[in-house]
């Protein structure tokens, strides 16, 4: 037990490591910030910068990369309206109209403090429950991450304003775009009209950085003249009044987070967008409407793709599975410093789990405390005149997406998905769905052939299973609960029910 | 957007070219594998084209009844639609942009500049001094940001 | 961090140093070191442990850089296509030598030069620790009492399970219905749930499970017992007609464009020589589950060529792929 604690309190007490994690909670920061450059990245070239270290060294710094980068994504959303990396897609959505009305600096000093409560909670949870939740990933089959995906993508229902056909096409299309290039199990090319460039595929954050970033950036073209807002720069920090107020809904989104980032190959993103729908759900008086500004639709996205770090550690410490992009450079990195990532590792290394609940702890710490330093600074961004604002954000989308698979094919079809983004948006289509669309649909195409491959390319003992299986049929009755209450038909009910009560 | 009774300019067009977009995309889907088997690589992709037929057709559904744009013809229409969201300016941008990416592989930092110095001309009509000391600047940052502290491999 | 602003200002001067003796000093800037895989992976972990040895013998700065994509097709035509300067190196594994009959491209590893054949994985068929079968000989029997009802983990066309499952089908019978998973990750979470049965896996992604005893190794791909999972049968004890086709294992190699200079050639191989017999790597690769080969020059060659040639001719014979290895220029084992 008291082995436990030192651990625990290991990067707490020695000064070298409180200092790699600083510096990683700071150096990651920026790198979320910056579209194309990913945490998934940084921490891949750690492994090599890090080869000759002590392997809490490396740990602590890529520790703190995590946290921040997950952290850093929603300050360009906010201010920019370009997510830094697609788990902030959802923080955009309110953070950047609060911008528009001066008050960045707010949106901010609130995202960090919800991250802040959103990291705290998942690292609590994996310090007490990580065997308990890891062999609960374990339990999903292939038809659960089928249906996971399917209630991921009913949320077009509450991220398309206006048209809901809109919403759904724009999913669709997300879907094909996503589905482009090799079929994983025939190898054969799927909508590459031959070209051996698209056989890789088309990122998601090409996809995302042209939709957002250069779609913005033309968008913004148009109000180069217009006066800047303002910005009101007191009062950052949200009263204590304030938070409490959130308290509750933000320990529910962080539990979302957290077992959304436990499931291998759904991350932060998703736990996000899955947030942001139930903040839209639950929450009947929001600060202002939600997609206007609503403090909810920070704190619901913040919190969770925070807690889906400590999620997303669960399976890598106990089972040695990633549970994300992230957690699968880690674990190269603990094989490359001569560890052995698996089952045992909490058996034969104790150390590693505690030092890294302490650390992330630790980390968390200090995002408080840089995510609130010069927000002022930050904030003055959207001050900046657009003539200068709108040529470095296509440099950066440029320079973005070539490091994402250091392709210039790659950098041409972000330019072309900007034009396209720049269109639909005349038209009333909305962004998010189409990336949610391009998130989900490989992984739905993924899962429901692993689901038919399982039971022979039977339907009848698929539905059976969906029907015997405890966990598949909560996942069913959620879902058909959630397509309920998105089709006219509840509406209908409720509008039968309405004048028989209140006679 | 604000839903309105009267249809943006272009609008019926582009509904229809989003239907004919997402037929051609729903052929390409029939040629990866047929209607061969119910888990085969284009089973999905022919559902995710279905849906997008289908939510074309929707879409253009909602048109009927709405007023036209008041335009002229076709024409007008296209005038319109380029004078509202494609003036010179945001076209010069794109050129711009495009041209940037066309010469990127002679030198990652000269075009940059050039791209920067450019646009920041043409954007404020002028100001060639303050245009060439920001894209320094910029480019500076660019460097410290993405060549020395994170190496990342620049085209 | 001078040497990073080389490799930034490289492309830009290429023509300028084309024009130079550019072997005359070999490296003298950054060479670019591409990995088909993504961060994270096997390959990936590999070539990162590996790289920081090779600078020190060369006496340069490699910048990895990650290009994954298409079974790794994108990665390695990439390097085809860069100048045979030597400032291009492609760090694979296995791949290549299939493109040909899967269709996927129309180059395999004869397009390149070997510099080093680095080492290769033990393969190992794993199942659930719960499963009702102990050791191959029970898992083909299993198979064959119920056709096409087990479930076997896939990593997709020209993966490591569907080769090893097209080689045991060569010389046996093994009908199953073939689950394929974004990788060994995802697929090894789901036979731990027990939902597929078994998966031919690398020793370095099956041994911790086994050894924790959350996963049962049913046998070893090769005719001996391998000293990392001691009392797992080897394959030939069931199947004895499979020794045709061992040794055989996927394998991480690097390579350069095949024009490169001979002078340029020889400094890499001289080094990636060096840098794998380190015995710092020695460990990692014994600590990763995999054997090291060292290869080079002719060796490398043969050992490329007979890969190929008893991988691709095995998957023919259990129908596989379709199109005959030696229509594509690969002779019979």
């Amino acid at each position: 037990m008291s082995e436990t604690f030192s651990y625990l309190l290991m990067a707490w007490s020695d000064p070298n490591l409180m200092l790699l994690t600083a510096l990683g909670t700071f150096a990651g920061i920026y790198i979320g910030a910056i579209p194309g450059l990913s945490v998934t990245m940084a921490v891949s070239i750690l492994v090599s910068f890090t080869f000759a270290w002590d392997v809490n060294d490396a740990l602590a710094l890529i520790v703190g990369i995590f946290i921040g980068g997950v952290y850093g994504g929603s300050r360009s959303a906010i201010l920019l309206n370009i997510p830094g990396a697609p788990s902030s897609v959802a923080t955009a959505f309110d953070g950047y109209p609060l911008a528009q009305q001066g008050e960045a600096g707010r949106a901010i000093g609130l995202s960090t403090v919800m991250s802040v409560i959103g990291g705290l909670i998942g690292t609590l949870v994996l310090a007490s429950a990580a065997p308990v939740i890891g062999d609960l990933a374990l339990r999903f089959a292939p038809r659960d991450y089928f249906l996971v995906a399917a209630i991921g993508l009913l949320l077009v229902g509450s991220l398309s304003e206006g048209s809901l056909a809109k919403g759904i096409f724009a999913a669709a299309l997300g879907a094909v775009i996503g589905l482009v290039g090799m079929d994983p199990v025939t190898a054969q090319g799927r909508f590459t009209m031959g070209q051996t460039e698209l056989m890789g595929g088309i990122h998601y954050v090409v996809l995302m950085i042209g939709l957002f970033g250069v779609a913005e950036a033309l968008y913004q073209l148009h109000n180069l003249d217009s006066p800047v807002v303002r910005q009101k720069v007191d009062k950052i920090l949200p009263s204590v009044a304030m938070v409490l107020k959130f308290l509750p809904l933000s320990i529910r989104t962080s539990l979302i987070g957290v077992i959304v980032g436990v499931l291998p190959g759904v991350g932060g993103d998703i736990a996000a967008l899955m947030a942001y729908d139930h903040a839209k759900r639950t929450v009947k008086n929001p600060t202002q409407p939600f997609g206007k500004g609503a403090y909810e639709g920070l704190v619901a996205p913040e919190t969770a793709n925070s807690a889906a770090v400590g999620g997303a550690y669960v399976p890598m410490l106990t089972l040695g599975m990633p549970g994300d992009a992230v957690t699968a450079v880690i674990i190269g990195a603990l094989v490359v410093h001569g560890l052995n990532p698996g089952p045992m590792l909490m058996v034969e290394n104790p150390h590693i789990f505690w030092f890294t609940v302490g650390n992330l702890a630790l980390a968390n710490i200090f995002l408080l405390v840089f995510g609130l330093m010069g927000i002022k600074l930050f904030a003055k961004i959207v001050e900046l005149p657009k003539a200068i604002l709108i040529p470095l954000i296509l440099v950066l989308c440029v320079v973005g997406t070539y490091s994402v698979n250091s392709s210039m094919t790659e950098v041409f079809w972000m330019l072309g998905f900007g034009v396209l983004g720049y269109v639909l948006k005349i038209f009333g289509f909305q962004m998010g769905p189409i990336i949610l669309g391009a998130i989900l649909g490989p992984l739905m195409d993924t899962s429901y052939r692993q689901a038919m491959s399982s039971v022979g390319d039977n339907p009848v003992e698929l539905f059976g299973e969906l029907l015997s299986s405890p966990l598949s049929l909560i996942l069913t009755s959620a879902m058909l609960l959630i397509l309920l209450s998105n089709t006219p038909l509840l509406g209908w009910l409720k509008g039968r029910l309405r004048p028989a009560s209140s006679n | 957007m604000k839903k309105t009774d009267t249809l943006l300019v272009g609008e019926r067009t582009f509904c229809v070219l989003l239907l004919a977009f997402s037929l051609g995309i729903a052929v390409l889907a029939y040629q990866i594998a047929g209607f061969s088997s119910i888990n085969s690589a284009g089973a999905f992709p022919l559902g995710a084209s279905a849906v997008m037929v289908l939510a074309a057709l929707s879409i253009l559904f909602d048109l009927r009844g709405r007023t036209r744009a008041d335009s002229n013809g076709w024409l007008d229409a296209a005038r319109q639609f380029t004078r509202a969201h494609f003036p010179p300016r945001t076209l010069i941008f794109t050129a711009l942009a495009i041209i940037y990416l066309a010469t990127i592989h002679f030198s990652f930092y000269a075009s940059t500049f050039g791209f920067l110095v450019l646009s920041m001309l043409y954007l404020r009509r002028g100001r060639l001094v303050s245009a060439l000391a920001i894209a320094a600047l910029l480019i500076l940052m660019i460097y410290l940001m993405f060549t020395l502290a994170f190496s990342v491999y620049l085209p | 961090m001078l040497k990073t602003l080389f490799a930034s200002a490289a492309l830009s001067l290429s023509a300028l140093t084309l024009a130079l003796p550019a072997h005359a000093e070999y490296p003298e800037r950054s060479i670019q070191a591409v990995i088909p895989w993504g961060p994270g992976g096997a390959t990936d972990n590999v070539m990162r442990s590996l790289t920081p040895y090779v600078e020190k013998e060369l006496g340069g700065k490699f910048i990895l850089n990650n290009r994954p994509g298409g079974t790794a097709v994108i990665g390695s035509s990439y390097v085809m296509q860069q100048r045979a300067n030597g400032y291009t190196v492609l760090l694979g594994a296995e791949n290549p030598q299939l493109y040909k009959v899967l269709k996927l491209a129309d180059f395999d590893y004869s397009d390149f030069y070997p510099v080093n054949i680095i080492g290769q994985n033990v393969v190992v068929i794993a199942a659930n620790a719960d499963a009702p079968f102990n050791n191959m000989a029970e898992l083909l029997a299993a198979s064959k009492a119920n056709p096409d009802t087990l479930r076997m983990g896939s990593t997709g066309a020209g993966g490591l399970p569907s080769t090893i499952s097209a080689m045991i089908n060569a010389v046996d019978e093994l009908k199953v219905r073939e689950v394929t998973f974004g990788g060994d990750g995802p697929g090894i979470t789901a036979l731990m749930g027990k939902h597929i049965d078994f998966m031919p896996l690398s020793l370095a992604a099956a041994r911790e499970l086994v050894r924790s005893g959350k996963l049962k190794a049913l046998a070893v791909f090769a005719t001996e017992e391998t000293p990392e999972l001691p009392g797992v049968e080897p394959i030939t004890k069931s199947l004895p007609a499979i020794a045709e086709y061992l040794p055989w294992g996927p394998f991480w190699g690097a390579f350069v464009h095949k024009d490169t200079p001979d002078d340029i050639k020889q400094k890499l191989v001289d080094a990636y020589a060096k840098a794998v017999a380190n015995p710092e790597f020695q460990g990692f690769l014994k600590n990763f589950g995999a054997q090291s080969l060292n290869l080079q020059g002719a060796e490398a060659e043969e050992f490329l060529k007979r890969w190929q040639s008893v991988t691709t001719w095995s998957m023919y014979k259990a129908k596989a792929i379709e199109i005959a290895p030696d229509s594509v220029g690969i002779a019979k084992p």
